[in-house]
């Protein structure tokens, strides 16, 4: 064979395994969007598991605030029952207000904070809402990752290809993103 | 004649004249007019996006361990040259002896994969090691149920697996990650750390060690310093032959019409031994400070808050309790470093860290997009 067909074939060799690494590195960033969506699953599943817990402990301490945790309760199995994402994503949005609602009115009980059962699981559900935060952000971290890869030359072409397609970034609820009415009274 | 210099309009230091930043926070002294330049326009990007600063970090990075490599092959291909010499082969012809040796190409060959043997020995039992010197405890979850959750959350935050935790009793404050890979890392914090950081605070340095975990420092470091020990104890051997055997070069040669060639070789192999460690330390630590900055900015890119990273480092930097079972092998390990007063002539060539106020006003300068 003639020297100009040697450097042709190694030309298509070098081709291929660009493309291969390309394809490859889309594959893992694809998957590693699948799996920090299901990292917020999983987080969601820990807040509902102890928000239960929470409310049976303080609830002989704060008998004056039943409608509050009456209302988180409600908030829990909304979030638990909700049959698709965007339900799911509503329904957290009022659990994460009516959260918030509870943690800012145990404030006003010095004793409540002093319990030790109280405090850990305080410190357990709010480290629980800060992994949500985080497992959101990093879903989004992973979806610009893919985003990037999908919309930027020259990956793009073999994401044409093989029909790679862009994720969709986690929109914070409207719920959370409107001011908190504070009164003071 | 006294030197001229301009005050930065930022930070009031003054600074050598024709900089185009400033030494101490990178601030621009020039007039817009100049900021056309790529070079000058390429350091402004870096003091502005921390995409930007975690690149040129990674490229300044490689560009060191490649200078080591360089370093590492050329002492190996001396020492096998003047080893050919010295024991009286001769290479292929006698004017060649200046320009290719077989021996030399070989003993440059084995110092490499010496190097990479040893590495791959350090990467399996360095993190033990490690956490025994420094006498750290594996912490207890249900005691330290803050710490853990913070871990936690970053290692969230970062995508990768939950480290194991450890916990240094000491009153002093500190922190360090090791372990070679993002899914067998360990990371320890000293008890007066916990005591004395807010919760927040305690995120962003467990953030900065992550940081060091997620871009892969603690191999980068792992790498460099068996490079250097070789080049190190190579340059060492050296010397010592040389001086007790009054030079390789004229030991048993016996052709006595290569006396000169043979003792400009051996001159070459002298100054050459004396300057590689040195070089190869000064890479070291260079490596070492930019890692440092680049965790920092990691930190914040996992955590989203600036101003924890700067108020927990100014808390590290006001800490006057030094910890004491850090040594030199360990010491470019910890987020501060243990056993320099941090504040004076840190800024020097030989140190792991840069100063804490130059990382301080990187990240105001992070701070400065709104993340």
């Amino acid at each position: 064979m003639e020297i100009g067909s040697w450097i042709g074939i190694g030309i298509i060799v070098a081709l291929i395994i660009w493309i291969i690494g390309i394809f490859n590195n889309l594959v893992s960033l694809r998957n590693q969007v699948k799996n920090a969506w299901r990292q917020i699953d999983v987080q969601l599943k820990r807040r509902h598991d102890l928000i239960p817990n929470l409310v049976e402990v303080v609830k002989d301490y704060m008998s004056y605030e039943q409608e509050t945790l009456e209302k988180v309760i409600q908030a829990r199995n909304g979030a638990v029952n909700a049959h698709n994402p965007e339900e799911a994503i509503a329904a957290e949005g009022i659990l994460t207000g009516a959260l918030g609602k509870l943690f800012a009115l145990m404030e006003n009980y010095p004793d409540l904070k002093a319990n030790e059962n109280v405090s850990r699981l305080m410190e357990e559900l709010s480290g629980t809402e800060n992994k949500i935060a985080f497992a959101r952000q990093f879903y989004n971290d992973s979806v610009m990752a893919l985003n990037n890869a999908v919309e930027s030359f020259p990956s793009n072409i073999v994401a044409n290809i093989f029909s790679f397609k862009h994720a969709t970034y986690f929109e914070v609820p409207e719920a959370e993103t409107a001011t908190p009415a504070v009164n003071l009274r | 004649m006294p030197q001229q210099t301009t005050p930065c309009p930022e930070c009031g230091t003054l600074n050598r004249k024709g900089n185009a930043t400033c030494r101490l926070c990178d601030a621009l002294l020039k007039p817009a007019g100049s900021v056309d330049k790529p070079r000058i326009r390429k350091k402004i990007l870096r003091r502005t996006d921390f995409i930007a600063a975690s690149r040129a970090n990674q490229t300044a990075t490689r560009r060191l361990i490649t200078l080591l490599l360089a370093i590492a092959a050329v002492l190996g291909y001396l020492a096998g040259w003047s080893l050919q010499v010295g024991t009286g082969h001769r290479p292929l012809s006698a004017d060649s002896i200046f320009f290719f040796s077989s021996w030399g190409m070989l003993a440059s060959f084995i110092l490499l994969a010496l190097s990479l043997l040893w590495t791959w020995f350090a990467f399996k039992r360095g993190d033990r090691i490690v956490m025994k010197i420094t006498g750290a405890q594996l912490a207890d979850r249900q005691h330290e149920a803050q710490l853990y959750n913070v871990v936690d959350e970053m290692a969230i935050a970062a995508g990768i697996s939950t480290p194991s935790v450890y916990i240094i009793e000491t009153e002093a404050m500190n922190a360090f990650a090791t372990g070679m890979s993002p899914t067998t890392a360990s990371l320890a914090v000293t008890r007066g750390l916990l005591n004395k950081l807010n919760r927040e605070e305690l995120q962003a340095v467990i953030g900065h060690e992550m940081g060091h975990v997620v871009n892969w420092d603690i191999r980068y470091a792992t790498a460099v310093s068996v490079l250097v020990g070789l080049i190190v104890l190579l340059s060492d051997g050296f010397l010592r032959g040389s001086l007790y055997g009054g030079g390789l070069g004229r030991g048993r040669g016996g052709h006595k019409t290569d006396n000169s060639a043979t003792a400009i070789l051996f001159i070459v192999m002298l100054v050459f031994a004396i300057l590689a460690p040195l070089i190869a330390r000064l890479v070291q630590m260079a490596v070492s400070r930019q890692r440092e900055f680049l965790a920092d900015a990691t930190s914040v890119r996992l955590t989203r808050n600036t101003y924890a990273m700067i108020s927990a480092l100014e808390k590290l930097s006001q800490e006057t309790v030094l910890f004491d079972r850090a040594n030199r092998a360990t010491q470019h390990l910890f987020i501060v470093n243990p056993l320099r007063n941090f504040s004076e002539k840190a800024s020097s060539l030989m140190a792991t860290h840069p100063p804490i106020t130059r990382r301080i006003q990187r990240l105001y300068n992070l701070g400065d997009k709104d993340y």
